[in-house]
């Protein structure tokens, strides 16, 4: 490996055949005689523009049928020649320097290209876990197939980005970072919408597994069923006005009946429907609230028979010292899912004010179909203040908005091709947008391109490791059932 | 002036000391094998200079052409192993430069080498064809120290008694008639045809013409060559050898495909350099010798000139 150019942020390195180097690897540049080391990631290989080579190539063309012949090389020179024909440039970003083994974020020097060694850095070195007993997770394999681990501490606070294209192993991930905090101990709320998280106690034999017990898993209108007593004003209020759009006046109407079936003692669904017929108020209001009474009615969450009614807060608390209550939206119907997610949220704000809950790891995925528009600000900067602290999952990078990746701690990027995709991610994340659309277009099935805190802003490419839980996130597929 | 316009002769204006032909295609099936062979310079080391030459030899067959390449093979000449390096290519005495402690000169050592592996190559394929047109890049120019006359006249000789007939293109002429280029005369002509040059001197100091010297202007374009026949060979032949051509070979810009293809096989491109540089870094432990450019460095972008 040679030092070419450096330019700006960008190192280019000249590299052979016989030097196995890819995408996503580090280097470092040492200088020999200071000893200062510049430490450099490869984003893309291309081949190094030698000179005559075109030429070489339109002579060398495989049209048989116009001209073909062999060589007498009894020196092997084509193998020397074929060497520099298959040189590569290696297109490095910057990533840190280092000096007398102290890593320093900006690199302000140029490395000599006569004195310089470059060697390939191995993410172990890169990381340092020497603070991290205890805490480690094993998320997959590096670059040079080693384990990889990182300190499960640096989701603690944070709020993360899942993406990439459909296939790729966001599920995936997403489950093994949910198993990965519920055995260090920590609460995980799960707003499932394909169904696909309530197998996490199971292995893939079907047997159960360490975390069964620890699996919450509640369906809207079949076991998560509550009272309107459970209920606070406020989340009501909320699921009346954001999911189901309640104006103003009318909401207004709704507390004065609330606080009366509330004065007597009264507070149940079917005295709610009583009360809104027989309100004395205007007739488009009552028509306004009935309709939303019975949008209530049938989303089948609501109960006035205590014996059904579940105790969100009873399964949050059993997730406390590490658990996962997950949220099933499958199979649920648009407004009954944005209901179900207004109330969950509510009462997660309501345990976590009360300290009820310390905080709580919630995984969103493609919430842009149950998260309203003005929810997104609230989870990542007000909720994050209370403690619940979001990974979002998606395949469609732009239901997300920038300024929400901007406010991204990880980043767990997958494949994607789609240069509007790329484009989308490479604007917001927190590496530049080069290394972004270079890498993650290239990136093989299950390898995600990590970047953020988490690898201590190491931009790193990670083969997930496999997991031995039900996956129930498959797509179903009719000709394989035929098979 | 006045003269030289007098002295055109009548049909397409061409001087009195040459003969036109006009040409029409022979299609009668004839072998056609075109030579050429490069040479490039390495580098320099301590002790002499590097170079490497190569060889094509391409032929056609049916609508296709073959191609055989012969090297390319490195030669770090110094003033110890010049001569047995010549010696390799030919069993004689010749020497490549100057003798006495001093660097063999570049471009003498380069040039023979390279004549010195196309006429071993030449000699080769005429030995080992009969009735076959061979195309030959360069002049029928002998007495040279790699080129002596009673070797090419050997060559030639041989050529004859196997029926072959040596063509010989010059892609580049400096042979003037009356101060005009050749290759300038009879522009308006249509095609093809060849003008044969009457009474061209044989002998030019050392240098022995071996040839008679044409002008091949074979297809339509802006191109005309000289073409070297055998001497010996008679008129017939030579128009003969001509019109085969013309009939089996594809012709672009009067210029032989065969031979472009030799050519092109035989030239070095920049990655070839880089390559046989690493091959003889490699495989013989010799170091490459940067040499400031002194031209550049004392005139700047004034020091144009050869390196040195």
């Amino acid at each position: 490996l040679r030092l070419y150019r450096k330019e700006g942020a960008t190192v280019q390195i000249i590299g052979f055949p016989n030097e196995e180097v890819g995408k996503g690897d580090y280097l470092t540049v040492e200088d020999r005689q200071t000893g200062k080391n510049l430490i450099i990631q490869v984003i893309d290989v291309q081949y190094a523009n030698v000179p005559g080579l075109l030429e070489e190539l339109l002579r060398d063309h495989d049209d048989t049928s116009y001209v073909q012949g062999e060589d007498l090389d009894p020196l092997e020179v084509a193998t020397h020649i074929a060497y520099i024909q298959d040189a590569r440039l290696l297109i490095c970003k910057t990533r840190a320097s280092s000096n007398n083994g102290e890593l320093i974020s900006t690199c302000s020097w140029l490395p000599p290209r006569s004195n310089s060694a470059i060697k390939k850095l191995s993410t172990e070195k890169l990381l340092d876990h020497s603070k991290a007993d205890g805490y480690l997770v094993h998320l997959g394999e590096s670059m040079e197939e080693k384990q990889f681990h990182v300190d499960v501490r640096a989701l603690d606070g944070s709020l993360n980005i899942v993406t990439g294209k459909k296939g790729t192993g966001k599920s995936h991930v997403s489950k093994l970072l949910t198993l990965s905090l519920i055995s260090h101990g920590a609460p995980v709320v799960i707003l499932d919408i394909n169904g696909e998280y309530a197998g996490l106690g199971q292995s893939i034999d079907g047997k159960v597994n360490e975390f069964h017990g620890r699996i919450h898993a509640l369906t809207p209108g079949q076991n998560l069923k509550v009272t309107l007593a459970q209920l606070k004003l406020r989340v009501m209020l909320n699921i009346l006005v954001n999911a189901l759009h309640l104006p103003g006046t009318s909401a207004r109407e709704f507390k004065r009946i609330w606080y009366s079936l509330e004065e007597n003692g009264n507070l149940s669904m079917r005295e709610l429907g009583e009360a809104i017929r027989n309100w004395k108020c205007n007739q488009h209001v009552r028509d306004a609230l009935f309709t939303r009474y019975h949008t209530l009615l049938s989303s089948g969450l609501f109960t006035d028979n205590q014996a059904q009614a579940t105790t969100l807060d009873d399964s949050l608390l059993k997730a406390r010292a590490g658990g996962a209550v997950v949220i099933n939206l499958r199979d649920t119907s648009i407004v009954d899912r944005l209901i179900a997610v207004e109330y969950v949220l509510g009462k997660l704000v309501d345990l976590l004010s009360t300290w009820k809950l310390r905080a709580v790891f919630l995984f969103a995925e493609e919430a842009h179909l149950y998260l309203r528009e003005t929810y997104w600000d609230d989870i990542v900067t007000r909720m994050r203040h209370f403690g619940v602290f979001t990974t979002f999952i998606t395949n469609q990078p732009d239901t997300i908005r920038e300024n929400i990746y901007r406010q991204a701690d990880n980043l767990f990027l997958f494949n994607f091709t789609n240069e509007n995709d790329l484009e989308t991610i490479s604007r917001a994340s927190k590496v530049d947008a080069e290394t972004v659309k270079s890498v993650a277009r290239d990136l093989p099935l299950h390898h995600c391109l990590v970047l953020g805190k988490i690898v201590n802003e190491f931009p790193i490419v990670v083969n997930i490791r496999k997991l031995d839980v039900q996956a129930m996130g498959k797509t179903r597929l009719f000709f394989s059932e035929i098979d | 002036l006045f003269n030289a316009e007098s002295a055109l002769a009548s049909e397409g204006n061409f001087p009195s000391e040459t003969v036109l032909v006009k040409l029409k295609s022979n299609l009668t099936k004839t072998p056609i094998v075109a030579i050429d062979v490069s040479s490039i310079k390495l580098g320099e080391t301590q002790t002499g200079i590097l170079l490497a030459i190569r060889g094509a030899v391409v032929w056609k067959q049916g609508d296709h052409y073959n191609y055989l390449r012969l090297g390319p093979f490195p030669f770090h000449i110094t003033d110890k192993n010049q001569d047995e390096i010549c010696g390799l290519l030919r069993n004689s005495n010749q020497t490549l430069c100057l003798r006495g402690h001093m660097l063999p000169n570049i471009s003498q050592v380069q040039t023979r080498l390279t004549t010195l592996l196309e006429r071993w190559i030449q000699e080769y394929v005429n030995q080992t064809t009969d009735n076959s047109l061979m195309l030959w890049d360069g002049s029928l120019t002998a007495g040279t120290p790699e080129t002596p006359a009673k070797d090419m006249e050997q060559l030639l000789r041989e050529a004859r008694r196997r029926r072959n007939t040596i063509l010989a293109f010059s892609k580049i002429t400096r042979l003037l008639l009356r101060g005009q280029r050749i290759t300038d005369l009879g522009a308006e002509q249509p095609p093809p045809w060849l003008l044969k040059i009457e009474n061209y001197p044989v002998f030019a100091g050392p240098m022995h013409l071996l040839g008679n010297v044409y002008v091949a202007k074979l297809t339509a374009g802006s191109c005309a060559f000289r073409l070297d026949v055998d001497r010996e060979l008679p008129n017939e032949t030579v128009i003969d050898a001509t019109q085969r051509l013309l009939g089996n070979e594809v012709l672009s810009q009067s210029y032989p495909e065969a031979l472009r293809l030799a050519h092109i096989f035989s030239t070095f491109t920049a990655n070839e350099v880089l390559g046989l540089q690493r091959c003889v870094v490699k495989e013989s432990n010799l170091r490459i010798v940067e040499r400031p450019n002194i031209r550049r460095l004392l005139f700047d972008r004034f020091g144009k000139g050869a390196e040195g």
